[in-house]
């Protein structure tokens, strides 16, 4: 096998190994295509809360300033807060030191544009020319503009997320809520939303530390703690974001944890029940999607995975809400973003009105097994290989808009080369545990053996 | 023409132009991966290029896994003391001295608070040439500390070096002139601790240059008026990293940045003794300071690292050169500005004498000096060239040509921070020195073409 290629450039932004791969002068160079894009300005600088996010977002100032731009540094913060200040302060867009799920050697890259979205693919290509070229527009040093700090930055995202419930119904619940931040950059604002939501809060991994306490892809696996807490605090939900504070898992107040998609089944069947609208969501998305849309005869659209297929979608149909299955409620209320904190408002508002548990809401939707799984493969190889196999099945009710989805009457399997790590993305989903079980081993094994047979 | 200079001691450009954010980096990356692991200083002068090129700087520091303490705006003599308290590994000073605003450097300092040596800067080069950067993984998030007020330590080392209380008793009037560059605001806490009376002028640190920040009577108009108008005892001139001095006497009479080294040498070889270590290009003032000592002289190349070196080697009692540069062995190996102006405020209290007077012990020479525009891959063949109008004359050619005859010397060199040649010549008789120069130069134009 050769080896893998670590600097992984696509629609969503540059990753890469810090020190091998990652290397300021590659930020640099970046940031200066990007302030070359963009033109003179203020450009918002954010990050994550891993080590190597200092080194890098000094890279990116310099570049930026190099290109005349005026960075707005914002320090640590969720990526939707930025998203959302990025609009707010009519900024030219958004650089933020980020690698969200990817393990902690790693980091990477992203670019915001100025209506506070990721840049679209046709953006991406036009901006990622300009990196190839290398033609990069310095200014004249008299044209230098100093940097500036924003200390205030997450109190507007929050206030417009507030301006847009109902506070007081939920305040009137005084939940009890267990709030587990990853040790990322929701640590900085989740405390102050759920006080100003009524929570009793019991705060886990609320330090934005050098290393995550866990793997911070909050999947199943990565919540057993948070799980135990709920039960030992007597709490009415557990709330855990990813690093980023983009995507939003929950935990019902038996101690279990309900699995990502469900976040978005849950937002989307509280938000269409009050306003009626299309629904866009992924490929990869829970078919429990459906049935709810059906109950309120509402189309339901699903694009290529990836937060700006999604957003673009929306947009364009209006969509009344919308978001990835793996935790990422996009509400157009409060901005065409995954947000985490919008996710956990609406959840919470869902159960304060409903006067229902979390387990109880949970139960009323038809009962989908869902199973995630990836299994390693290089870059070069990963996309052939999904190739390989949508020949195999391109009998049955087949998409290949994003890697290769196979559906059934009451199941499917979607696999994908991930846009961001060399491996590839393994999905199932039915009405039973077993079937789930057995597809995903079924398409495993497939995918092994066509790896096997083309490298 | 686009213009960078790689030199020892530094890489000097217009920014934009060459000196981009990625050059930066790979050069402190390879400053980095050139240094034991340890804390490197990062400060920087006024320039609105300085801030792009500190976080480029900070982000290659730390990518090969460096501690960085940031001292901000800071003059470089003043970094170099602090290389040397902080116990660091080195420093990178981000300034262009004299250069105009449009130009920045890099300067590398080692650990010894010294500009590289040329071993040091050859190593340097090569690491920056191979590209092959020892740049870490990052398990932890590298330090980066920010330090307030740096210049706190180093003037109370100033304060006990000088006879402060003498100066301080002589309540001089002072007019001076750090353009706005590095020296800005730092010149109030330092005369206030000399006891004088500070009369200053583009003193905002902004970076907005007024005239080229060299110190020389070409730039010295304001602080003569001001001298003039004030009655101040004084006036200095400084460029923007504070590394430079010339002087405007009492009578408002701008010298020549050349007055510098001989006016202290004056005053400092009486109570320090020793050897003197100038440059190949610097007026024959500083021998006749010496010979009244009976103090050997000892040219050298040109620029801070030639000459520091050579005074270390040779134990020297001071060094500095024509540009207004200088370094005395009871303060520190660096040409420092602060120390040259305390030491000349010193002079006029314990002599009790004008700057005026100082200055007409000095025999008069004229000196005449000029440059020529000329590529960069052609400077040394174009000297070399230049040896055919001396076809009969003893040539000292360690640093370019330079003869030298009775009543005149002339010096032909290519310049290690720009792209030019520059010629200069200095003769005790009048007009001598002009004719020399032109000469050299109506060869060097109809050479370049």
């Amino acid at each position: 096998m050769r080896k893998q290629l670590p600097l992984k450039i696509s629609v969503s932004g540059v990753r890469g190994l810090v020190g091998e791969s990652l290397t300021p002068q590659i930020a640099a160079r970046f940031a200066s295509a990007f302030g070359t894009y963009t033109g003179e300005g203020q450009i918002l600088v954010g990050q994550d809360s891993r080590p190597s996010g200092l080194m890098l977002k000094k890279a990116v100032l310099s570049g930026l300033l190099a290109t005349g731009c005026q960075p707005v540094e914002v320090g640590i913060l969720p990526i939707p807060t930025i998203l959302f200040l990025t609009r707010e302060k009519r900024a030219r867009g958004a650089v933020v030191v980020t690698a969200s799920h990817n393990p902690l050697s790693w980091n990477g890259l992203k670019f915001i544009g100025p209506e506070g979205l990721y840049l679209r693919a046709s953006e991406v290509e036009e901006f990622l020319d300009i990196f190839h070229q290398g033609e990069f527009t310095f200014v004249h040093s008299n044209r230098i503009k100093p940097a500036l700090h924003e200390k205030q930055a997450g109190r507007l995202h929050l206030q417009k997320i507030l301006g847009r419930l109902k506070v007081r119904a939920i305040r009137n619940r005084r939940f009890r809520v267990v709030a587990d931040c990853a040790n990322g950059a929701g640590a900085t604002l989740l405390p102050r939303f759920l006080q100003e939501l009524g929570c009793q809060v019991l705060l886990m991994n609320a330090e934005i530390t050098v290393s995550f306490a866990h793997q911070s892809e909050p999947s199943p696996e990565n919540l057993k703690e948070l799980c135990r807490r709920v039960k030992e605090f007597g709490a009415d939900l557990g709330l855990a974001q990813d690093a980023d504070a983009d995507r939003l898992a929950l935990v019902d107040e038996q101690g279990r944890a309900l699995g990502e998609d469900m976040t978005l089944t849950l937002a989307v069947a509280h938000v269409l029940s009050k306003k009626r609208g299309p629904v866009v969501v992924n490929l990869s998305a829970s078919m429990a999607i459906e049935d709810i849309a059906s109950r309120y005869r509402v189309p339901v659209f699903r694009t290529k995975t990836g937060e700006s297929n999604v957003v673009e979608k929306m947009l364009e149909v209006k969509a009344a809400i919308g978001g990835e299955g793996n935790g990422g409620v996009i509400w157009p209320e409060v901005h065409t973003c995954r947000d985490s904190f919008t996710a956990a408002g609406l959840v919470l508002e869902f159960m304060a009105e409903s006067g229902q548990k979390l387990s109880g809401l949970a139960e009323s939707f038809p009962c989908y097994f869902l199973v995630k799984d990836k299994l390693p493969c290089p870059a070069e190889l990963a996309f052939r290989a999904v190739l390989e196999l949508s020949h195999k099945y391109r009998a049955e009710n087949v998409s290949t808009a994003d890697g290769l989805k196979i559906s059934w009457k009451d199941s499917w399997v979607h696999l994908r080369p991930s846009n961001t790590e060399p491996i590839i993305r393994l999905m199932a989903e039915s009405r039973s545990k077993s079937t789930t079980a057995r597809l995903i081993r079924k398409f495993k094994k497939e995918v092994e053996e066509v790896i096997k047979k083309i490298s | 023409m686009k213009l960078l200079k790689l030199s020892i001691s530094g890489v000097r450009g217009i920014v934009g132009e060459t000196i981009t954010p990625e050059l930066a980096i790979n050069f402190a990356c390879a400053f980095g991966t050139m240094l034991a692991s340890g804390a490197v200083l990062v400060g920087r002068d006024t320039r609105k290029s300085g801030e792009m090129l500190e976080e480029a700087v900070s982000a290659g520091l730390t990518s090969t896994g460096h501690e960085v303490l940031n001292v901000g705006i800071c003059p470089t003599p003043v970094v170099q003391f602090l290389v040397k308290k902080h116990r660091a590994r080195g420093a990178m000073s981000i300034t262009a001295g004299h250069n105009s605003a449009e130009w920045n450097a890099l300067n590398f300092i080692n650990s010894r608070g010294t500009y590289l040596n040329e071993f040091e800067g050859a190593e340097l080069l090569d690491i920056y040439h191979l590209s092959r950067f020892a740049q870490k993984t990052m398990g932890q998030t590298p330090r980066l500390i920010h330090e307030l007020n740096p210049e706190e330590i180093y003037f109370s080392w100033l304060r006990s070096r000088l006879r402060v209380e003498e100066i301080s008793r002589a309540r001089f009037k002072v007019v001076a002139d750090p353009c706005n560059g590095a020296g800005s605001k730092f010149i109030d806490k330092f005369f206030r601790m000399l006891g004088c009376e500070l009369v200053a002028v583009n003193n905002e640190g902004n970076g907005y240059f007024p005239h080229d920040p060299e110190p020389r009577p070409r730039n010295a108009g304001e602080v003569a008026s001001l001298v003039k108008a004030t009655g101040a005892n004084i006036g200095f001139l400084l460029n923007s990293d504070v590394s430079r001095v010339s002087l405007v006497t009492e009578q408002a009479e701008t010298l020549s940045e050349e007055y510098t080294l001989p006016v202290v040498a004056a005053y400092y070889l009486k109570n320090h003794p020793g050897t003197v270590i100038t440059n190949l290009s610097t007026s024959m003032m500083i021998e006749d300071a010496a010979r009244k000592f009976n103090l050997p002289v000892i040219r050298t190349r040109v620029g801070q690292s030639a000459i520091i070196q050579a005074m270390l080697e040779e134990r020297a009692s001071m060094a500095g050169e024509g540009s207004g540069g200088l370094a005395m062995s009871d303060f520190q190996p660096a040409f420092d500005g602060f120390a040259t102006m305390g030491i000349i405020l010193e002079m006029m209290a314990v002599e009790k004498k004008r700057l005026s007077d100082l200055v007409k012990e000095l025999p008069r020479y004229h000196i005449v000096k000029d440059k020529i525009v000329c590529p960069s891959y052609r400077l040394h063949t174009l000297v070399a060239e230049a040896r055919k109008l001396y076809p009969e004359a003893q040539i000292n050619d360690l640093d370019g040509l330079r003869i030298s005859s009775r009543e005149v010397w002339v010096h032909i060199r290519a310049s290690t921070t720009e792209p030019l040649i520059r010629v200069i010549a200095e003769s005790p008789v009048r007009n001598r020195a002009q004719v020399e120069v032109d000469k050299v130069m109506a060869f060097l134009t109809r050479m370049v073409g």
